[in-house]
């Protein structure tokens, strides 16, 4: 069908379940706690190559935060709790305990927890000290700048849901680009969701498999402009460009609602981009437990 | 809010062990019933009905009107609801508890919070020696919870101490955080003679400490963050029992060295 000039695909996108958990990380400053979240959230744009998705989430209000700073919180998503565990502890490690400042707390409410001090606070050789308050234990390790603060624990969830998409095709290639920096912007307002990918956007979307012994994933053939007259190929001739908005949740009602506000975007000035239509990414329904039918995501 | 409200018939002539009072032994007695049990005391067992003239009906709060210091383990073993003393408590009172509030309108005791694992613990007077301390024959003190104490506490408070909060808008006596493995002691006055002795983990926080012990380290001042976390988890948590929020740098003393040394005191001013 075509809304307001683009055309929308009868399709749905294929998304699987996933572990997730979230941290908040404050600094004396919001520009502090940004370079530490986007610095621990950095090389995490999927679970194959980069062993989790992670992405800022929001920026958090001094006011929300447990120590009254600014602050940023930051989802990681892996296929498991195990999975996650060590990426958790090596990222908080190497990229928030270094951070000048920063502090690091739970960000997301689940009786299952990961033990997210574990490893970090024994950076303190022996002079850290934990300090309870009510549920709550913290871990305080003495480093350069003063102290580096460390919640125990972070809550977890195994009913996230990742790789909800967007396929948006164009024949501008900066128009298209253009409107899908939209979408990502107008995704990024919905809660408990990250698009892991650079900007939020990928230009490289892959299918399984590949020619070449042990490569799991190869450039998707069928969506790549340059094959349009060499491959069995899903592209329209106006078609000089896709680009791809992957969207991970800690809910599936999340990644529906970050779908919806993305596609929103894209209809309501695509148009005049150039973007032509919109379509998902499945594997015929067989792989993945969610399915979300563009058709049931107009606005 | 539903209640049982229990009152002294006369001053009593011998200590009473109020531990059995509390919402979750009560649940679902009449106030006849509530008569017909059975409390120790110093002297043998008598019943609450000899003692107290009891009105209301079981609920998730209890009242002890005209309260007496000598009114022991009030609201000892608390879990859940709440326990009000509209003046004076014995000793032990709140010891064991794990949740819900005790109110002490008056003053307490010794061994207040004795062994507590949670709940808020509120007394309006003053509050006696070894708050939070261990009982003779346990290994350990509080080992969670919040006590606020609106008055000053008496020596040694926080003995053997392993966790949780007490905090005195009045101040704490002699050797206060003595021999404590973790928690906090927060004084709005500041902390009697030698706080802190054989203090192994914990944080002492006052405005001032006399004649503080020469096995404790200058560290210097500091911006501390769990002082902040500290600030928005006691407003949050108490609202206006609060205290004041503690100052961005504090000066920090490390101690005791005389065992591990990893305690601390904070001096505010």
């Amino acid at each position: 069908m075509r809304v307001n000039g683009v055309d929308i695909d009868d399709t749905f996108a294929e998304a699987f379940g996933m572990s997730a958990t979230g941290l908040v990380i404050t600094a004396d400053t919001a520009r502090w706690a940004r370079i530490a979240a986007v610095t621990m959230t950095g090389f995490a744009t999927s679970v194959i190559g980069c062993g989790a998705e992670c992405g800022i989430d929001r920026e958090v209000a001094p006011g929300e935060t447990p120590d009254g700073r600014p602050g940023v919180r930051v989802l990681l998503f892996g296929f498991s709790p195990d999975a996650l565990l060590p990426q958790l502890r090596t990222r908080v490690g190497q990229c928030v305990l270094t951070s000048p400042g920063s502090a690091c707390f739970n960000g997301v409410e689940s009786p299952q927890r990961l033990k997210l001090s574990a490893g970090v606070r024994f950076f303190g050789d022996g002079w850290q000290t934990a300090k309870k308050l009510g549920g709550r234990r913290f871990w305080r390790v003495p480093v350069m700048d003063g102290e580096f603060v460390c919640e125990d624990t972070a809550g977890i969830v195994t009913d996230a849901v990742g790789g909800g998409n967007l396929l948006l095709l164009g024949r501008d290639r900066a128009g298209l680009l253009e409107t899908t920096e939209a979408a990502v912007a107008a995704i990024a307002n919905v809660g408990d969701v990250i698009t892991p990918f650079p900007g939020g956007i990928v230009r490289s979307g892959s299918k399984v498999g590949a020619k070449y012994k042990g490569m799991i994933a190869s450039t998707n053939d069928a969506f790549c402009p340059t094959l349009k007259g060499a491959v069995r190929s899903e592209l329209g001739p106006d078609t000089i460009a896709v680009l791809e908005i992957v969207i991970d949740g800690l809910t599936s009602k999340a990644v529906g609602d970050a779908m919806r506000a993305g596609l929103k975007a894209v209809i309501a000035t695509g148009a005049a981009k150039g973007v032509t239509r919109v379509s998902a990414g499945n594997y015929g329904g067989k792989l993945g437990q969610h399915h979300y039918h563009l058709k049931d995501l107009l606005p | 809010m539903s209640g049982l409200t229990v009152k002294l018939r006369q001053p009593p002539a011998m200590r009473l062990d109020l531990r059995g009072l509390i919402p979750s032994r009560l649940a679902g007695l009449s106030a006849a019933d509530v008569e017909r049990l059975a409390l120790n005391t110093e002297l043998g067992p008598v019943t609450v009905g000899e003692v107290f003239a009891v009105s209301g009906a079981a609920g998730d709060t209890i009242t002890i009107e005209t309260g007496s210091d000598r009114l022991d383990f009030v609201g000892a073993g608390l879990d859940g609801g709440s326990v009000i003393v509209d003046g004076e408590a014995g000793a032990y009172a709140g010891s064991k508890m794990t949740a819900g509030r005790l109110e002490i309108r008056g003053g307490a005791g010794a061994y207040l919070a004795s062994a507590a694992k949670g709940g808020l613990l509120v007394v309006n007077g003053s509050a006696g020696d070894f708050l939070g301390g261990a009982r003779a024959g346990e290994r350990f003190g509080m080992a969670g919870g919040t006590v606020v104490v609106l008055g000053s506490v008496g020596a040694r408070a926080g003995e053997r101490m392993r966790r949780g909060t007490v905090i005195a808008r009045g101040s704490f006596g002699p050797a206060a955080g003595s021999r404590m493995a973790g928690g906090t002691l927060w004084t709005e006055q500041g902390f009697g003679a030698g706080p802190g002795p054989l203090m192994r983990r914990g944080t002492l926080i006052g405005p001032s400490a006399d004649g503080l012990l020469t096995t404790y380290a200058d560290c210097g001042r500091h911006d501390l963050e769990i002082l902040r976390i500290l600030n928005r988890y006691v407003a949050d948590t108490l609202g206006s029992l609060a205290p004041k929020p503690l100052p961005a740098s504090v000066r920090r003393l490390a101690g005791d060295a005389a065992t591990i040394g990893k305690g601390e005191i904070l001096l505010v001013t």
